[in-house]
């Protein structure tokens, strides 16, 4: 094990499958000689070469199509968003190529698509959205969301090793102020396996992404109160865990869904669907959910903060669930 | 480090500005007005990199120090009705067409003052009835090369003598965007000027790492649109090239592209230390200083004293102070007001109350729709 923000996981993972598997490259904005906005990839360009850490110009759409077709000819490309907000500039190819590939002609494409999300940074509308639903509604599409650093690195070494595309979402709040023990070496989280972070009786909290922690901190304060909550982390949209939503809610009998993307057409009305069509004999009060506002992301700290989720509000939403 | 910074030739671009004071149709107070809008975004973003590092202005912040001759040189060409958009270094564009610096400094703090309220960065601004700005996105890079098309389209739909000009970064003509709006611009004879700060780096990428021919301008045969290239710290060059392409665009030839080489003093953003840029190249540059070369010229051939530019400074310190005392007494937004103002209200907006009306379809049976499979020909594309 060895202590690792999630930001280091992420680079860890890069660094591992790189030296173990040669057609694993790099491709992105400012990633070699810079080491990337964030520098994930800091060092890389010194040890991988420029042919295997590749700086691009600013051209979405021509580094993913590019990524996507070195993938069905044997490589295993990575291609780092600067901020995930410009994967929209690379969307035609990613829906209308990655996705369709395999379904089309049975034409693997391992690439993975990875970059930053999130808000509660200040950085306005174009540094701060949740894409994650746009990708999860386009089947073909793999959608992951660690929401620790040894799922980032898990999920991210399986995404490199995964025949599919694979959507791999990281939250740049998480970067430098998560922390843990990480696995050394080889560590895989396997795609479409949820877990629980805490364990309960009377509450089911699914979440993913940051949101998982503004949960397990609601759990605490509410485990002050008396109430037994569950935190079940999906860590993969698509494929999803049904079975582990479906078992925790059958157990409680009752659920909230949490993201921090926004609320209308978000993950968590295919989630609050799920139960509502296969655990409804179980339920004891309303599927409900927790999200960001429905409108973009604003720049202004008391704006945004009023947008966001927070533990308060989990809170609040859990303790109606539980008075129901 | 086995990557050693490549080895960089240097232009021989002169370190004093050419014009002959002689030649140009400029009073005293149109200089003035020059120097004030370049040293009022120096004096602006000094304070705002130092207020960004004291936690009092939120985010990130980019800086255009350096490229100060380019935005007042060009947007100083355009006329009444005229439009343009600016990107991340055009600080002194806002300065020069009388945007103040406090309505500035106050957005860069997130308070509650229109146009967007606390919604967006000090960056950013579109305000088409004081400023001539219209609204663009500036999120994604070149993707105000289409709308740019879209102004100027406009403009010639309603036969209005005016043009469009675009900021745009060396960087931003890379993406498609930049070649779909202005292949469409060319096509249609559109009056879009793209201004093109080449300024060295996008982020930490060079020029050689962007685009596989020296100039941007190198692209203009492709597009068969007029294009110029030139040293963009010499304000009377800039003006003098900005008005050449502004009015072939405005005289209905189609688009200019005019390219100006320039240099970003500070990183990308203010967290960005800027490691990557060569010292010999900062040297270089900063000998040339846009604003440092426009003062020697007023002192030594436009016979301005020292007494009169330091005081204009004094003035523009101090403007610059009393923007951060008034943007620092303004309420920040009120965070109900985070839900307003998404859709404008339109005229078949409907009733919240009226219940679904009962509309039945008139055909209730459409031939073959339960048949297990469609028997026609196909080819339905
Ligand atoms: C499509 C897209 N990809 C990435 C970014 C992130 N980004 C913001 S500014 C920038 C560099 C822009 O360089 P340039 O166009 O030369 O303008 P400069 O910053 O030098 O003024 C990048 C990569 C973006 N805004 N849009
Ligand atoms: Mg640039």
């Amino acid at each position: 094990m060895a202590r690792m923000t999630y930001l280091q996981a992420i680079s860890d993972a890069l660094r591992t499958e790189m030296r173990r598997d040669p057609n694993v490259f790099l491709i992105g904005e400012d990633i070699a000689v810079f080491g990337g906005a964030f520098k994930i990839t800091q060092g890389f360009l010194q040890e991988f070469g420029e042919d295997r850490v590749i700086d691009t110009p600013i051209s979405e759409s021509g580094f993913v199509g590019a990524a996507c077709a070195a993938a069905t000819v044997g490589f295993r490309p990575v291609v780092e968003f600067q901020f995930i907000d410009f994967i929209s500039c690379a969307f035609d190819q990613i829906v209308n190529y990655a996705a369709k590939c395999y379904y089309r002609w049975g034409i693997q494409m391992p690439v993975v698509l990875r970059g930053p999300t999130g808000g509660g940074v200040h950085a306005g509308p174009f540094h701060s959205q949740n894409p994650e639903a746009w990708f999860a509604h386009t089947p073909g599409l793999k959608v992951v969301l660690p929401s620790t650093a040894r799922d980032a690195k898990g999920l991210l070494t399986a995404a490199i090793r995964d025949n599919n595309p694979v959507i791999y979402l990281e939250n740049k709040f998480l970067y430098r102020h998560y922390r843990e023990d990480v696995p050394e070496g080889e560590h895989v989280t396997p795609i479409g396996v949820a877990a629980l972070r805490t364990v309960g009786d009377d509450l089911s909290i699914i979440s993913y992404g940051a949101t998982v922690h503004h949960c397990v901190e609601a759990a605490r304060m509410l485990e002050k109160e008396g109430a037994s909550v569950e935190v079940l982390d999906l860590r993969s949209l698509v494929p999803l865990d049904r079975k582990a939503i479906l078992e925790s809610v059958r157990k409680t009998s009752r659920a909230l869904v949490v993201h921090e993307a926004n609320l209308t057409a978000g993950f968590g009305g295919e989630v609050a669907a799920l139960i509502a069509q296969e655990a409804f004999e179980y339920l004891d009060a309303p599927v409900t959910r927790v999200a960001s506002l429905d409108v973009p992301v604003p720049f202004s700290p008391p704006l945004e903060m009023a947008m966001l989720p927070s533990v308060d509000k989990i809170a609040n939403a859990a303790r109606s669930v539980l008075a129901y | 480090m086995s990557h050693p910074s490549p080895k960089i030739t240097l232009p021989d671009y002169p370190a004093e500005l050419q014009a002959d004071p002689r030649d140009l149709p400029y009073d005293k107070a149109q200089l003035t007005r020059f120097y004030v809008a370049m040293k009022l975004a120096r004096t602006f973003e000094e304070k705002l990199g130092a207020l960004y590092r004291q936690g009092k202005v939120n985010g990130a912040v980019y800086l255009g120090m350096g490229q100060e001759a380019t935005s007042v040189g060009s947007v100083s060409a355009l006329k009444d009705g005229d439009f343009f958009t600016t990107v991340a270094r055009n600080l002194s564009a806002f300065f020069y067409k009388g945007i103040e610096p406090r309505d500035v400094m106050a957005r860069w703090m997130g308070k509650d003052i229109p146009p967007s309220n606390g919604r967006e960065l000090g960056l950013f601004l579109a305000d088409i009835k004081n400023f001539g700005i219209p609204p663009y996105h500036n999120g994604s890079m070149a993707s105000w090369i289409p709308s740019g098309a879209g102004y100027a389209l406009a403009f010639k739909l309603r036969k209005q003598p005016n043009v469009m000009a675009a900021f745009t970064g060396d960087g931003a003509t890379s993406p498609g965007d930049f070649y779909e709006g202005l292949n469409f611009a060319a096509i249609h004879k559109l009056p879009l000027v793209i201004i093109c700060e080449v300024n060295q780096f996008a982020y930490s990428t060079s020029i050689a790492k962007q685009m596989p021919v020296v100039n941007v301008a190198d692209r203009a045969p492709a597009f068969n649109i007029y294009a110029e290239t030139h040293f963009g710290n010499d304000l009377f060059l800039v003006i003098e090239a900005a008005q050449r392409g502004i009015e072939h665009a405005r005289s209905g030839k189609g688009p200019a592209l005019i390219e100006f080489k320039t240099f970003r003093q500070r990183g990308h953003g203010e967290h960005d230390d800027m490691a990557y840029v060569p010292e010999e190249l900062r040297d270089f540059w900063a000998e040339r200083d846009p604003i440092k070369m426009y003062r020697e010229w007023l002192l030594k051939r436009a016979s301005f004293t020292t007494s009169e530019l330091e005081s204009t400074e004094t003035q523009v310190e101090a403007d610059v102070e009393s923007a951060i005392t008034y943007a620092e007494s303004l309420p920040m937004p009120k965070p109900e007001s985070v839900t307003e103002r998404l859709f404008a209200p339109s005229p078949h907006d409907p009733d919240p109350n009226q219940a679904a009306p009962y509309e039945p379809i008139d055909h209730p049976s459409i031939p073959g729709l339960t048949a297990a499979q469609d028997k026609s020909e196909g080819g339905h594309f």
